[in-house]
């Protein structure tokens, strides 16, 4: 009788232990990383190289510095389809500036500026107008991608200062510069998310938004801010791509960035019914997303098996977390 | 119905802590509350009963700052007030457990009980204070939750309940403003509310609670204030509320006009 309980209790604990691994976005993603590797290595040894691995990296730095925005937003709750249109406007009006002459520091800042007032464009959509924030950024979308095409005639913009060009290809110690500029941008979310009052807020309007304002957060301002965020990393990395490629592109961002970078933060583990997520999950999708593409090319897989299997591991994802909100909101009787 | 003291053959009237005067409310067509008058003393456990859809909720959140009353007026102290928003009310000094208890199910419990109050360590989250700070009220109020590190969604019910009221007893605010407080509750936990209010009177609240549990009522109020088709129709003392004649307040079967005759009596 008194050896039952204890028994039954290991196997409990044994059972939560594997269920936590699983729970876990970050440890479950970084596993089917490691489980790609291995397989492409084998039919191509050359993916482990530095060199290749520094390119995985390099691909995978505009889709986090977006994602850690985009994440931040749909912790709290909300959602933004207009990105690929924002990475366009910030890189188009950036590099549009650097032309006109304006040192590239103004202009950077200048175009992140852009990208933070796109954002904040999009809460007021949704906030005054009561438009939910699927449609209203779908809607954004189409307008600020019809404004970068009438204003560079659909042109793309170069050449480029030299001293901008080498923001985006520079490296320090074989480190690209721009894996620099991502780690300083996830570490501030990280920092945000995880040691400040905003982001408990973040989270709490996220999980439960009448809660948070009968609480006494001020939602709407919560809100505001993480679509001027979101607005300003989708703006930021655009300009690091421009940077990176040499040229303003008007076909660079679109809706293929935007669901890539939508379907980065889910396969992170952010929950689109918001609350639930974390940067160190945003990056390893990020990683994930990247490794699949460089797999496929290394291992000479036709590229519409990139999609498919994007499309497969995204749905997975969010099927698991469907699980974990399942176990974190059971009542137990 | 001002509430007057009569001590001896003087009259003391004191200045209510929270008073209601004449509040209405309505949502488009529907009138929510047509007329509420409300005065709540220092030190007071006051009771809002009612049938559903009487009023109290909704007068509730307009003491909240949820609601803004479309006439009459709200005093604190005997000033006038208006509050803009939950986030204000609380600045005023009100404190609120809801019905639906208002905690984000994916936070912990260290974490829901600061919400709105977070503790700050210059710009950044102090998590050490805000988890210290948990565990030191719910100890003060005998709750034993497990770890203040538990996610609220894994908690019963009752558990729930209990961190809504210790969140609000945290805050330490004048006025304390509970909505069904024991819905979720056993008889033992109720008590154990019971208890939590009692020590709030101990300590100079003004306590204004919902509820529907007559007997929870009965024992613990000081004054009982009941609803009916959005209006007040009466506030008794705790020796005029006997169980038929609230009922009878509450149901209609009795007007109110007939307590002023029968304290005549």
């Amino acid at each position: 009788m008194t050896d039952q309980p204890v028994s039954v209790n290991s196997a409990a604990k044994k059972t939560r232990f594997t269920l936590e691994m699983f729970l876990r976005p970050e440890l479950t993603l970084i596993i089917v990383i490691v489980a790609i590797a291995i397989a492409t290595s084998f039919v191509n040894p050359n993916f482990l190289n530095i060199g290749n691995l520094t390119d995985i990296g390099r691909a995978a730095v505009i889709y986090f510095v977006m994602a850690c925005g985009a994440s931040l937003l749909m912790i709290g709750g909300g959602l933004d389809f207009s990105v690929g249109a924002v990475f366009t406007l910030g890189a188009i009006t950036t590099t549009m500036l650097l032309q006109a002459g304006v040192p590239w520091p103004i202009a950077i800042v200048v175009g992140v500026f852009v990208g933070g007032v796109a954002g904040y464009l999009n809460s007021q959509i949704i906030q005054k107008l009561h438009v939910p924030s699927i449609i209203a950024t779908l809607g954004s979308f189409y307008i600020f991608t019809g404004l970068t095409i009438q204003v560079t005639g659909g042109q793309d913009i170069l050449p480029l200062p030299r001293a901008f060009q080498v923001l985006g290809q520079g490296a320090i110690f074989g480190i690209p510069y721009v894996v620099l500029y991502a780690a300083v941008v996830g570490a501030a979310f990280w920092f945000v998310l995880e040691h400040t009052p905003f982001g408990v807020e973040v989270r709490a309007v996220g999980g439960n938004r009448e809660a948070a304002q009968a609480n006494g957060i001020k939602v709407e301002r919560v809100e505001r801010i993480i679509y001027i965020l979101g607005g300003a990393t989708a703006a930021f990395a655009g300009i690091i791509y421009a940077a990176r490629v040499g040229s303003g592109q008007v076909a660079a961002g679109g809706s293929a960035v935007t669901l890539t970078v939508i379907t980065a933060v889910l396969i992170g583990g952010v929950s689109l019914q918001g609350g639930l997520g974390t940067i160190t999950g945003i990056a390893v999708g990020a990683v994930l997303l990247s490794e699949i593409d460089n797999a496929l090319i290394v291992a000479s897989i036709p590229p519409q098996y990139n999609t498919i299997i994007v499309g497969v591991i995204l749905i997975a994802a969010v099927a698991v977390d469907h699980i974990r909100r399942q176990r974190l909101y059971r009542v137990k009787r | 119905m001002a509430v007057t003291e009569h001590t001896g053959t003087r009259v003391k009237t004191r200045v209510p802590a929270l008073s209601l005067r004449n509040v209405e409310k309505a949502f488009g067509q529907v009138t929510a509350l047509s007329c509420v008058n409300l005065d709540a003393q220092v030190g007071e456990i006051h009771f809002v009963v009612g049938d559903n859809g009487a009023g109290k909720s909704t007068t509730l959140k307009i003491l909240a700052g949820m609601h803004t009353a479309d006439a009459g007026e709200i005093s604190l102290n005997g000033t006038p007030v208006h509050f803009a928003d939950a986030s204000d009310a609380k600045a005023q000094g009100i404190a609120v457990v809801h019905q639906n208890l208002a905690l984000v199910e994916c936070l912990d419990v260290a974490t829901n009980m600061s919400l709105g109050a977070i503790p700050k360590r210059g710009f950044m989250l102090d998590r050490k204070a805000m988890e210290r700070e948990a565990e030191a009220v719910l100890s003060d109020l005998k709750v034993r939750v497990g770890s203040v590190r538990t996610q609220i969604g894994l908690l019963s019910g009752g558990e729930r309940q209990i961190v809504a009221i210790a969140r609000a007893v945290r805050m330490n605010l004048p006025i304390i403003l509970l909505d069904e407080p024991t819905a979720a509750l056993g008889v033992r936990e109720t008590a154990h509310v019971g208890e939590i209010l009692q020590e709030l009177r101990r300590k100079g609240k003004t306590v204004i609670c919902i509820s529907h549990d007559l007997d929870f009522v009965f024992k613990l109020a000081d004054k009982v204030t009941v609803m009916r088709l959005g209006k007040s129709v009466a506030t008794l003392t705790a020796d005029q509320a006997r169980h038929d004649l609230v009922v009878g307040l509450i149901t209609g079967s009795i007007d109110a006009a007939q307590i002023e005759k029968r304290s005549h009596d």
